[in-house]
């Protein structure tokens, strides 16, 4: 029992950096609806100029990490303009090819400032397990796990409370419609993408600070790995990403525990074909996975 | 003929197969990630099958790409019923299953004094029928590609059929499909089940060329990578994907020179182009003018 009970928390922990990529992912994939498979790559760009930051100039936490944040934003910023900004809205399989294209721009130019495969990156905290009672708990995952509900108040505020968020409401709703109410779709989609990166940002700092290290391949890692908890969540949900982060991050935990490495990933894929055949709207994205349904029906 | 030539022709002409695989679902309107796992469940087959059960090659082959194909129909049924990026992340999750169940299958028996077969993610040594039969590099890339020119001979003639038309159709509008009284359901389980079998062909001749496979070759890398091809070299032909193959492995290959920035050319080429040609270099418009111009040139000719 104390075994399950910790392997629930540590999954939670785990979880907390799958769900503050997935909402990243999901801001883009609702205004978007299409696929940027460059939000990891962009990331782990923005990643690299902090350990830049931190390898040069022996910098402290807050500048890495605002070295970061800006490197994503910048790296979001040029995806945008390459893979969806130029490709007319139709040419959805174009962007997200484009954006694989320039994923693999991306790895280069990180491999060529960092030819060495692995980097330390700067811990933002010193590592110290808490107890409480039998269970243990590390204080870098609780800080990201309280991070992710943060950035998740923060972007509802900012979604639910400001113009700006009204106006990405509409465009992730109704593109057309927005047009015609003079929003500028364009500019719209842009701040959404840099937003998404800039919060993508802050998740790589803390995702990497917690590791320690940094390796060009944790590209990969946050498009799949945001990827599937998006999907386990429901697309487009911001609720659902980070309930869909967390039960990702708690699956992961307890078939390392109970089936060893080999089968932690192989089990979060069933789970997540399980999921797309018999729940494909996710955890929180039936409602309107369902309206979609029904409305094209009645067309 | 050059050695390192051949190599790199064998090359274009395997993943080429795994290309148009992923090209014939993009005819119907769906993005597969997953058409890697059916090249890997051919390899293994037919890698398992030759070496260590003593089959010809060309039976090999065949048991490769049918189990490739039975296991496309497996997956399809319970996941057409999915539209757009959930099918394509239901192929992904599919896809990385079949690769982590390779990192764990091992299947090994002795044949003389050796342990032959799959083991885990050691990979699968010694699918050495080519090499033991004396079949040169050269000759086994004239098989790929009378095989490669027997799956295009196939899409020709499809293009030109009904079945073709169906395709075509379902790509542009499953609602209209439906409208037509046709099952859509049906027609994409077929195109998915065709993909699975073309890719396993490619699968199969791959394990025999290289002799060694292990599971992470079959990496979601690969999926988005055959994609690509489609949509570099255009949607409206089945040369298209051959184009975009011989464009990424040819190019990359003679710009050598370039060392380690060619990615960055290469990635910015693709972008660019994607936006001036969404839909690739041949897509239907420019295979619509061609077609023309060659029939007016005919016209004008007889």
């Amino acid at each position: 029992m104390v075994d399950f009970i910790q392997n629930c928390i540590d999954g939670v922990m785990l979880g907390s950096s799958y769900a503050l990529l997935a909402i990243g992912f999901t801001l883009i994939f609702g205004v978007m609806r299409r696929l940027n498979l460059s939000y990891g790559p962009s990331i782990m760009l923005g990643a690299f100029v902090g350990t830049l930051v931190y390898l040069e100039f022996q910098a402290g936490g807050l500048a890495v990490a605002t070295a970061t944040v800006v490197g994503a934003v910048l790296a979001g910023m040029y995806v945008e303009r390459m893979c969806f900004w130029a490709i007319r809205q139709g040419a959805a399989l174009a962007s997200m090819v484009s954006s694989f294209a320039v994923w693999m721009q991306l790895e280069e130019i990180v491999t060529i400032v960092f030819p060495e495969r692995t980097y330390s990156f700067p811990p933002f905290i010193e590592a110290v397990p808490l107890d409480v009672g039998p269970f243990f708990i590390k204080l870098e995952n609780l800080i990201m796990f309280l991070c992710a509900g943060l950035a998740a108040v923060l972007l509802h505020g900012l979604l639910y409370r400001t113009r700006f968020g009204l106006a990405v409401r509409a465009v992730s709703e109704n593109p057309q419609a927005a047009k015609f109410m003079g929003i500028n779709i364009g500019i719209v989609m842009f701040w959404a993408f840099a937003v998404a990166s800039g919060l993508g940002g802050v998740a790589a700092y803390l995702i990497l600070g917690a590791d320690g290290q940094i390796t060009p391949l944790f590209g990969l890692w946050a498009t799949f790995k945001g990827m599937i908890a998006m999907m386990l969540g429901g697309m487009g949900s911001i609720p659902g990403a980070i309930l869909g982060g967390l039960l990702l991050g708690v699956i992961e935990a307890h078939s390392l525990w109970y089936l060893g490495t080999e089968y932690r990933d192989l089990v979060a894929y069933f789970v997540l074909f399980l999921f797309l055949i018999f729940r494909p709207g996710g955890l929180m994205g039936q409602v309107a996975a369902e309206r979609e349904e029904a409305a094209m029906r009645r067309v | 003929m050059d050695p390192y030539l051949v190599s790199v022709l064998s090359n274009i002409g395997m993943i080429s197969f795994i290309a148009l695989s992923a090209y014939l679902l993009l005819l119907v309107g769906e993005i597969s990630f997953g058409q890697q796992a059916f090249f890997a469940i051919s390899a293994y087959g037919s890698g398992i099958a030759t070496a260590m059960w003593g089959w010809p090659l060309w039976l090999g082959l065949i048991w490769g790409a049918a189990l490739a194909g039975f296991a496309a129909l497996l997956v399809a049924i319970p996941t057409l019923r999915l539209r757009g990026l959930y099918f394509s992340i239901a192929t992904l999750a599919f896809a990385e299953m079949v690769r982590l169940i390779f990192e764990i299958f091992t299947y090994q028996i002795e044949i003389d004094g050796e342990l032959v077969g799959p083991d885990g993610s050691e990979g699968f040594r010694d699918i050495r029928y080519v090499f033991e039969s004396d079949v040169t590099a050269f000759e086994y890339m004239i098989v790929i590609y009378v095989l490669l020119a027997s799956v295009l001979g196939f899409f020709f003639l499809l293009e030109r059929s009904r079945l073709g038309a169906i395709f075509r159709m379902l790509g542009e509008d499953p609602m209209l499909t439906e409208m037509q009284g046709l099952n859509a359901i049906r027609y994409k389980l077929l195109a998915v089940v065709m993909a699975g079998i073309i890719a396993g062909i490619g699968g199969g001749l791959y394990a025999h060329l290289t002799t060694y496979v292990e599971p992470k070759i079959f990496n979601v890398m690969l999926g988005v990578h055959s994609l690509a091809y489609g949509l570099i070299g255009g949607l409206g032909t089945a040369i298209g994907p051959l184009i975009g193959v011989a464009i990424d492995i040819g190019f990359l290959e003679s710009i050598r020179g370039l060392a380690g920035y060619r990615m960055i050319v290469f990635g910015g080429l693709v972008a660019v182009l994607l936006i001036f040609r969404p839909r690739g270099l041949l897509d239907e418009s420019a295979v619509h003018w061609l077609r023309l111009r060659l029939r007016r040139r005919r016209d004008a000719a007889g």
